[in-house]
């Protein structure tokens, strides 16, 4: 739906408002109060396209995705298509916010950009139409030009967007035929990639203000702990630290450079206030988790098909195991920073690689003491996200200095406070029951989580007692499994550690639990677990299509050399069905993946290679997590503070190959950038479980002896 | 104290603590942002440059270590080299962070070894993380930067 057009006075460009259906956007943005210039189509007179995307681009390739629906739809060349990130107004939100998670960024956004510029496309053609006296219908717009071919006239988009400004939008304009579709299924180029290799000031890190100073974060060890005091001089004697400012959690030492406000950062003598939780662990926090998969223990329901209670009590064996994952990090390459500037006329700027914009405004407004128009923020491209900058815990530090020393700040945390901050992805234990027939049939599955919630430290509103973590469950609640009884609960487990959404959510550790426990079954029933896999989605068509494809790819039953074994995991989410086929070996006593093979069911797509680049780098990170990564806690805090203990996936060990298979089934498009990740976990795991014999029930590999 | 050295071809003097490391003189002072700052401890490689025509994670190297030295950061290889059109071709980058580090060391990488194994590629370029997790792409794009160089340099 078309809300808002305005001609850019002065500019000679046309521009028009994209925006959801979701959330219907009316009077705001016709009263024309918008406070920035956002979310248009703009068309300049040079006849460049330049869109206001709703998406932060953070690695994930959807500034490409949104160029390329607008030039196929508008009729232009798409290096004549520049993208920016929008800066957050009702045309960009999604339930009342704009931001980038849960792998929507193409799949909400495709029609409502399509229309959009098939409504400008239309306007532009009636302009001409009108200056030549000829009918618009036997005008048409290619390549940036309106021509009309009878009179073997035309003439540029930039030449006729003023005209085409004043002129009706039409309400439900025509969408192009795939056939008239340029670039939409076909491999093109990034639009981010060149000044990325050109190593250009793309980041927010990168972003210089005259005048701009440098602050460096010192953060408490402990969560949550508060600032009880310091010792300002302890820092101003390092040469260039020109100041020490009090902000929530700590510090921040203002310094000429970087490198004088690290180290006065670190030299900085501070004490933190005590807290509750100062001597917190690991083993303490799995502790209670586990408690929670007890008897005593006071579960919420998630999903109660059939009577599990009959369906156990008939069964000829139940089979039964519990798993565990620890928090994780999200560990994007780039620290977290911004950069503030207060201009002259009370408004406030930030440059910040965020996910979350109306998040990170507000509070960036709170923390300014104005409201929240009065701040322009900018988002940069980020240096990775997967969940980590859905968060605003970053912005208000920075605004309070800036306003402290009355200059632009540059604002950012060590590599230490990056990983100690914590919003991690939560841990979580699990025991899942299956009730076996005497043919070795499921016909019942019971699965009980435990864990802290994630929306209670995520979601600004929290979680009141009683309700259920949706992400807790998240891929069991809806599995695609169908046996006679399927019954899913979660014990809430309550920690003080912060906590976000990890690339794919609850759908990592969640898929992790249910798929290696289907092998379990399996090795328990003696059955083969793809064809176990395939008797439980027996009424499922797409399902079966998905796990059939990765299996015949991978050659699932064709015998492997010695010492290799191959293992399987199918998770839906985000819209997509995704299923992998993991081949591995012991190299030197240490685990190496050889072969990935990633079915991918997510509807329709706008960008081959753009898809195949996400399953890569789902695959790499979810093997990343199951190879190496945890975040352990002692005293209260996280012991990993850097890339030396924090075990990130190196190229060393990332799979031999990867091969994708993209299944377009014309089923409503899914999402991209998380549902690979899932089953790569249950992949890899249940392929070393079939090479050694030994149940592996916790992440990650690291900690097993495979010698 | 005032430090000279040459940044890409050009004499550049700085005055710096003479322990600021080479990274921030390059970005603070000299304005080239091409190198990041990853971790501060020589482990993520996002910094790697060049000194003497070695990669070097500048995070760690002390600016007064370079003086007299000849540095090259990605702003000197001038878009063109056949790494960066590699990592074109390949559609490397992903949220591009690490990639100028690790574009430097691939370029250290094939001065060093021109055709380098596989087994090659990966541990000269195992010092430099992506967290997107590129590394498929960046194989394929030494691979094909190093069929480049080996077509142009038999041309």
């Amino acid at each position: 739906m078309l809300t808002r057009r305005e001609f850019m006075a002065g500019s000679g460009a046309l521009a028009v408002v994209v925006s959801l259906p979701l959330r219907a956007h009316a009077a705001a943005a016709d009263t024309g109060a918008l406070p920035f210039v956002t979310a248009y189509l703009e068309i300049g007179p040079d006849g460049r396209v330049t869109l206001h995307s709703p998406t932060t681009e953070m690695g994930q390739g959807t500034h490409t995705a949104h160029a390329v629906i607008i030039a196929d739809e508008l009729g232009v060349d798409l290096d004549r298509v520049s993208v920016v990130t929008a800066e957050p107004a009702d045309p960009f939100r999604r339930g009342g916010q704009m931001g980038s998670g849960g792998s929507w960024g193409v799949r909400a956004w495709y029609l409502p950009l399509r229309k959009a510029s098939a409504q400008a496309r239309d306007v532009l053609i009636a302009a001409a139409a009108a200056g030549w006296g000829v009918p618009a219908a036997q005008c048409r717009l290619e390549r940036g030009e309106v021509v009309h071919e009878a009179s073997r006239r035309q003439q540029g988009i930039g030449a006729l967007a003023a005209a085409a400004a004043a002129l009706p939008l039409p309400a439900e304009p025509a969408l192009r035929p795939k056939s008239e579709l340029r670039y939409t299924g076909r491999k093109v180029p990034r639009v981010d990639l060149p000044a990325k290799v050109r190593g250009e000031p793309v980041f927010a890190s990168d972003v210089e203000r005259p005048g701009m100073v440098y602050a460096c974060a010192r953060l408490a060890p402990v969560f949550g702990a508060e600032l009880d005091g310091f010792d300002k001089d302890s820092a101003t004697v390092v040469p260039g630290v020109l100041d020490v400012v009090a902000v929530p959690g700590g510090a921040a030492v203002v310094a000429s450079n970087s490198w004088a406000a690290l180290r006065g950062a670190e030299a900085l003598r501070i004490r933190f206030k005590p807290t509750a939780h100062d001597r917190l662990d690991s083993a303490n926090i799995s502790r209670q988790m586990r408690a929670g998969l007890a008897d005593g223990a006071q579960p919420i329901n998630a999903r109660k098909d059939g009577d599990w209670a009959a369906i156990a009590g008939a069964a000829k064996r139940i089979v039964e195991a519990d798993y565990e994952v620890p928090y994780l990090s999200h560990a994007p390459m780039e620290p977290w920073n911004c950069t503030v500037e207060f201009d002259a006329h009370g408004g406030v700027h930030v440059w910040a690689p965020v996910q979350t914009q109306d998040r990170n405004r507000n509070a960036a407004a709170t923390a300014a003491g104005v409201a929240p128009d009065k701040v322009r923020l900018h988002t940069t491209l980020l240096g990775g996200g997967f969940g980590r900058r859905l968060g605003s815990d970053g912005i208000a530090a920075a605004v309070l200095t800036a306003r402290a020393v009355g200059r632009p700040v540059k604002f950012f945390w060590r590599r230490e406070d990056e990983f100690g901050q914590g919003w991690y992805r939560p841990a979580q234990v699990a025991r899942l029951k299956a009730a076996l027939d005497p043919e070795g049939r499921v016909t019942g599955l019971h699965v009980r989580t435990a864990g802290p919630a994630l929306a209670a430290s995520f979601s600004p509103q929290g979680l009141p007692a009683g309700q259920l973590d949706g992400s807790s469950v998240q891929t069991i609640r809806e599995s695609r499994y169908k046996p006679s009884a399927f019954h899913v609960e979660w014990v809430r487990v309550d920690q003080p550690v912060p906590m976000a959404p990890w690339r794919s959510v609850g759908a990592t550790q969640n898929g992790f639990f249910l798929e290696c426990f289907i092998d379990e079954v399996a090795r328990a029933a003696g059955r083969d677990p793809y064809l176990l896999r395939r008797e439980l989605l027996a009424h499922d068509a797409r399902a079966l299509n998905v796990i059939d494809t990765a299996a015949r790819a991978a050659g699932w039953g064709e015998p492997l050399p010695r010492g290799r074994a191959r293992g399987m995991g199918f998770v839906e989410s985000y819209g997509s069905l995704c299923a992998e086929v993991a081949e591995v070996s012991l190299r030197d006593g240490r685990p190496f993946v050889h072969r990935v093979v990633c079915a991918l069911d997510c509807g329709s797509i706008v960008l081959p290679d753009g898809v195949r680049s996400q399953v890569e780098g789902g695959i790499v990170q979810g093997l990343s997590a199951v190879l190496g990564e945890a975040v352990g806690i002692a005293a209260g805090g996280a012991q990993e503070r850097n890339f030396d203990t924090y075990q990130v996936l190196r190229i060393a060990d990332a799979p031999g190959r990867i091969e994708t298979i993209v299944i377009e089934s014309g089923e409503p498009m899914g999402g991209v950038g998380e549902p690979p990740l899932p089953p790569l976990a249950p992949a890899v795991v249940n392929a070393f479980v079939a090479l050694t014999g030994r149940p592996i029930r916790e992440l990650p590999l690291s900690r097993h002896r495979f010698a | 104290m005032k430090i000279t050295f040459k940044v890409n071809g050009a004499s550049r003097t700085v005055e710096a603590d003479p322990e600021m490391p080479l990274l921030w003189a390059l970005r603070d002072l000299l304005g080239l942002k091409g190198a990041k700052y990853g971790c501060g401890i020589g482990a993520c490689g996002a910094c790697t440059v060049h000194v003497n025509g070695k990669a070097m994670r500048s995070c760690v190297v002390p600016v007064k270590a370079v003086a007299g030295d000849a540095v090259r950061t990605i702003e000197g290889l001038g878009g063109g080299h056949p790494v960066q059109q590699a990592w074109l071709e390949e559609q490397v980058p992903q949220c591009g962070y690490c990639q100028t580090g690790q574009i430097m060391q691939a370029v250290a990488l094939l001065e060093a070894t021109p055709r380098p194994t596989a087994e090659q590629i990966r541990a000269g370029m195992n010092g430099v993380l992506c967290r997107c997790g590129t590394y498929p792409r960046i194989e394929a794009a030494v691979r094909r930067a190093a069929d480049a160089l080996a077509a142009k340099a038999e041309g």
